[in-house]
């Protein structure tokens, strides 16, 4: 019986003999202890880093033959209701610009919401410039060679385009994008966008309901798709 | 193919000239290609050879590539690429050509945009040149647009403090309680044009009229007399049309429209006015006339002492004390609003990114936004001049100089004065005796709508020190710890490391010394204290002669309490019964009386400052953040910068030379 009292009271009455500290004082932690020692690596690493949104901006600016941003919008969303461009204010973020209003930083490495705008971006410069360069006006008048901002280049008759021809026409674009001869490039690239070229071509002619599009000029526009998202296009 | 380095030594010139010697032996080949290239080389002479690539090692391409991006901002040209090309190519003058581009100043000033953040999310709020709109029934029935400042000193006791049509006149206050909206006692009712013409006055104001300071103004924005507007002017279409007729002049209280310079302090001898619902149930006794809700104003001590002194109206506290003042010729000293709170005025971009006149976007903005929008393009024109022009760096903190614009002309030369002055009355400042930016150093030849004509401004005034006294930086990092943290940080390079001591619980106001905050506050508090003479979220200047950083008008009363305006001035926990410190003047006295020019002075003066700069710049065109491994390379550049005069476009071209540079990346394989 005293023991079961005990056990009942006991610990309020040791509760009430002793109440809890008020405030529980700060305790030092021990300085941790050294178990190993590894060397660190403070080596600069080089990589490539991702081409400033400014300069992906103005170099977008300047394949459009050098417009103000808003006119480039306008002429970007086109009028063929696809709206493959929205707004320059929907793009800005996602391209990794900073927000200094907000303190939002600027972006230096890519994600995937990035690579959708930049390819939303570059499918939009391509299609503009094919319909600008390539395509003939109401009057069936084509582009001044010295006037076509992108593929600065005639198209020889449809079919009749071959590796060589092929392999020079491309040599342009890749120095509009990336900035060097595709001699210079990786040896199968040129193969590599003739046969994604071949393929469209192909494809394209196959395609019901048809394209606005030739399939010649919708070739071109796959290659350039490729190259205005290619990585080294958005790196350096 | 060899790889050969642009920034082997002795120079990259010397390099290509190697590669021009083994480009030159290549040169009958490239033409013979040339010849056998498809003819869409011959469609498109613009086009670059395309063989010639033979000439150039991939690397160099790159190389090229970068150097374009980081000095151009943006990707070289076809045309580019084939001047490069070309046996003459010369790198040095490329370069030297780069860094006169704007492009390069773009580039730079991106670097310190970054840091400093300097892009507004913040309003400019000041009563005494806010000018709201509200909507009252004409005497035809038809809605008459009135402008009004919030509490405007008036004559009448019916609208004194408040919008000059009573809520009886109007039928409905410009506030209207709840209760009487719900219970529809109180409805908008025509007012008599006698009574329009007794308390409004038509006016051609400054934003429709360029000639606003004329007898009769007749150069209306979007008419033949006023052609060829700045066409970033934009006022917002609620501003220039009303029902889709183009506005001629627009309705403004009496008060407000008032041109006068200097006006007369008021006082009602009113201590106190019972409201409606301050009074017992029957008891009317005490209510204002004209069913005005608000009690009057209550009139200062300054007010009742100095009744009939003349005040400037430019001021502050001309709107708290003088009904002879307004908004001066053509409302100048005030900015439209198209509603009672809040209400847009202007249309301009969310931000410039690419700089003045590439917007990517226009949004109709709050007129609070107008000023802090030009605020921040000071500061990237201001950048911009120190990179372009090559400037000594250190005048970042110290210049004296700046650039304004129409509206920044209209802020610095009017506007600002009104931000003063409240609580300084009490010392004797009636209005900002010596502002950052003096306003008679603002060029007369700006007008309010002159937003794409920028001009030199030489000197600011004794107290400018580069960006640190702009309005953008002070309302930016508000508090004088948040400006000399900012400092510290971005300008040495430093930041605060809390050490392992613990956070006891302490009552010490020192924190320096308290335990757990001295880590970083002894460095913090003498930086913040520097800017204790700026008004913390303002730019008002406290000159010493006025407030001393130990002041004896301010001392604790029996309750250990600072009061009234020495309570916003000064800091009680840094207070006795015989005087006061000024608020965050306690970390370094010496340093509040160094003012932020003083900051800037001594910043510069430190090693830590061009190593900071150095640093910056070269993690920038490196893309990394520096590392121990690069110190070397920092302290070879830092010494050609200093050695140069704290000129960046030394500091870049020995950057571009370094191997470093030319290293970066190029590690990948295509």
């Amino acid at each position: 019986m005293r023991a079961t009292w005990l056990l009942a009271f006991g610990p309020m009455a040791a509760a009430c003999a002793s109440p809890p500290p008020a405030r529980v004082p700060a305790q030092a932690s021990p300085p941790l202890v050294a178990e190993s020692e590894a060397l660190a690596d403070t080596a600069p690493k080089h990589d490539l880093r991702l081409v400033p949104p400014e300069v992906y901006l103005r170099t977008y600016l300047a394949l459009f033959g050098g417009l103000a941003p808003l006119d480039v919008q306008a002429k970007a969303r086109g009028a063929d209701r696809a709206q493959i461009f929205d707004a320059w204010d929907d793009y800005v973020s996602a391209l990794g610009l900073p927000d200094y209003r907000f303190d939002i930083p600027r972006q230096t490495r890519t994600q995937a919401l990035m690579i959708a705008t930049f390819e939303r971006l570059g499918v939009a410069l391509c299609d503009r410039a094919v319909e600008h360069d390539l395509e003939a006006d109401a009057f069936g008048t084509p582009t001044p060679a010295n006037e076509r901002l992108i593929f600065a280049f005639d198209l020889p008759k449809e079919g009749e385009l071959d590796a060589a021809g092929f392999a020079a026409r491309f040599d342009v674009l890749h120095r509009t994008f990336l900035g060097y001869p595709s001699a210079l490039a990786p040896p199968d690239r040129v193969r590599r966008f003739y046969r994604l070229y071949q393929e469209i071509v192909l494809n394209h002619a196959k395609a019901d309901p048809r394209s606005r599009f030739s399939p010649p000029h919708a070739g071109w526009a796959a290659v350039c798709y490729g190259l205005v998202r290619h990585p080294e296009f958005h790196l350096y | 193919m060899q790889r050969v380095s642009l920034s082997s030594s002795p120079s990259p010139r010397s390099s290509l000239r190697r590669l021009v010697s083994a480009g030159r032996a290549l040169i009958g080949i490239a033409l013979f290609a040339a010849v056998l290239c498809v003819s869409a080389a011959d469609a498109q002479p613009e086009a670059p050879p395309s063989s010639a690539g033979g000439a150039r090692t991939l690397e160099e391409y790159r190389h090229f590539r970068i150097a374009a991006i980081d000095l151009l901002g943006r990707m070289p040209t076809r045309q580019e690429v084939a001047a490069f090309e070309r046996p003459d190519f010369d790198w040095d003058e490329w370069v030297d050509r780069a860094l006169g581009e704007p492009a390069y100043a773009d580039r730079m000033t991106r670097i310190y945009m970054d840091l400093l953040r300097l892009e507004p999310n913040l309003n400019f709020a000041s009563a005494p040149s806010d000018l709201l709109r509200h909507e009252v029934v004409g005497p035809d029935g038809k809605p008459v647009w009135v402008y009004y400042r919030e509490n405007q000193r008036r004559m009448r006791p019916e609208t004194d403090g408040e919008f000059c049509l009573d809520p009886d006149e109007t039928g409905m206050g410009v506030r209207p309680r709840q209760q009487d909206v719900q219970s529809e006692t109180r409805k908008p009712k025509p007012i008599s044009q006698k009574l329009l013409d007794a308390y409004t006055v038509l006016v051609k104001p400054w934003w429709l009229y360029r000639d606003y300071l004329g007898a009769n103004p007749q150069a209306r924005f979007g008419s033949s007399g006023w052609g060829d507007p700045d066409p970033g002017y934009k006022p917002v279409e609620s501003l220039l049309a009303d029902d889709g007729k183009p506005v001629l002049a627009v309705r403004v209280c009496r008060e407000e429209a008032s041109s006068l310079a200097m006006g007369h302090v008021f006082a009602r001898r009113m201590t106190r006015v019972r409201t409606k619902a301050a009074a017992p149930p029957g008891d009317n006794r005490d209510e204002p006339a004209g069913g005005r809700i608000r009690p009057l104003p209550v009139d200062k001590p300054y007010a009742t002492k100095h009744q009939g002194d003349e005040v400037s109206c430019a001021t502050k506290m001309a709107l708290e004390y003088a009904p002879d003042c307004g908004c001066g010729p053509g409302l100048e000293r005030c900015l439209p609003g198209d509603a009672n709170n809040g209400g847009s005025a202007f249309t301009f971009p969310n931000h410039s990114l690419l700089g003045e006149g590439v917007s990517l976007d226009e949004a109709k903005q709050s007129q609070q936004r107008w000023f802090p929008y030009w605020w921040s393009r000071e500061a990237v024109h201001f950048l911009e001049d120190l990179f372009a022009g090559d400037r000594d760096f250190r005048e970042v903190l110290t210049g004296k100089q700046t650039f304004v614009n129409g509206p920044l002309a209209q802020f610095y030369g009017t506007i600002q004065r009104s931000n003063c002055c409240g609580p300084e009355v009490t010392f004797g400042m009636l209005e900002e005796s010596e502002p950052l930016f003096e306003p008679s150093r603002v060029p007369q030849d700006l007008a309010p709508q002159d937003v794409s004509t920028w001009k030199s401004v030489g000197d600011r005034g004794p107290h400018a020190a580069g960006l640190l006294t702009m309005p953008i930086f002070l309302e930016k990092y508000a508090s004088a710890r948040a400006r000399g943290a900012a400092l510290y940080n971005d300008f040495l390079c430093k930041s605060f490391a809390p050490g392992a001591q613990p956070l006891a619980p302490s009552t010490e106001p020192n924190l320096m010394i308290r335990p757990g905050c001295r880590a970083c506050h002894a460095e913090l508090e003498p930086m913040a204290a520097y800017f204790a003479r700026v008004e913390a979220a303002s730019f008002v200047f406290l000159p010493s002669a006025q407030f001393p950083v130990r002041s004896t008008a301010c001392k604790l009363d029996a309750n250990g309490r600072l009061n009234g305006a020495c309570n916003a001035l000064y800091d009680a926990a840094f207070a006795d019964s015989h005087s006061a410190t000024l608020r965050s003047a306690y970390g370094s006295p010496e340093h509040a009386d160094a003012t932020p020019a003083g900051a800037a002075h001594d910043l510069v003066a430190t090693p830590e400052f061009a190593q900071c700069a150095v640093q910056r710049v070269v993690a920038s065109f490196l893309g990394r953040p520096t590392t121990p491994d690069d110190d070397p390379l920092l302290a070879s550049l830092t010494q050609r910068f200093v050695r140069s005069g704290y000129r960046m476009k030394a500091l870049v071209r020995a950057l571009l030379q370094s191997d470093a540079y030319a290293r970066t990346n190029d590690e990948r394989a295509p």
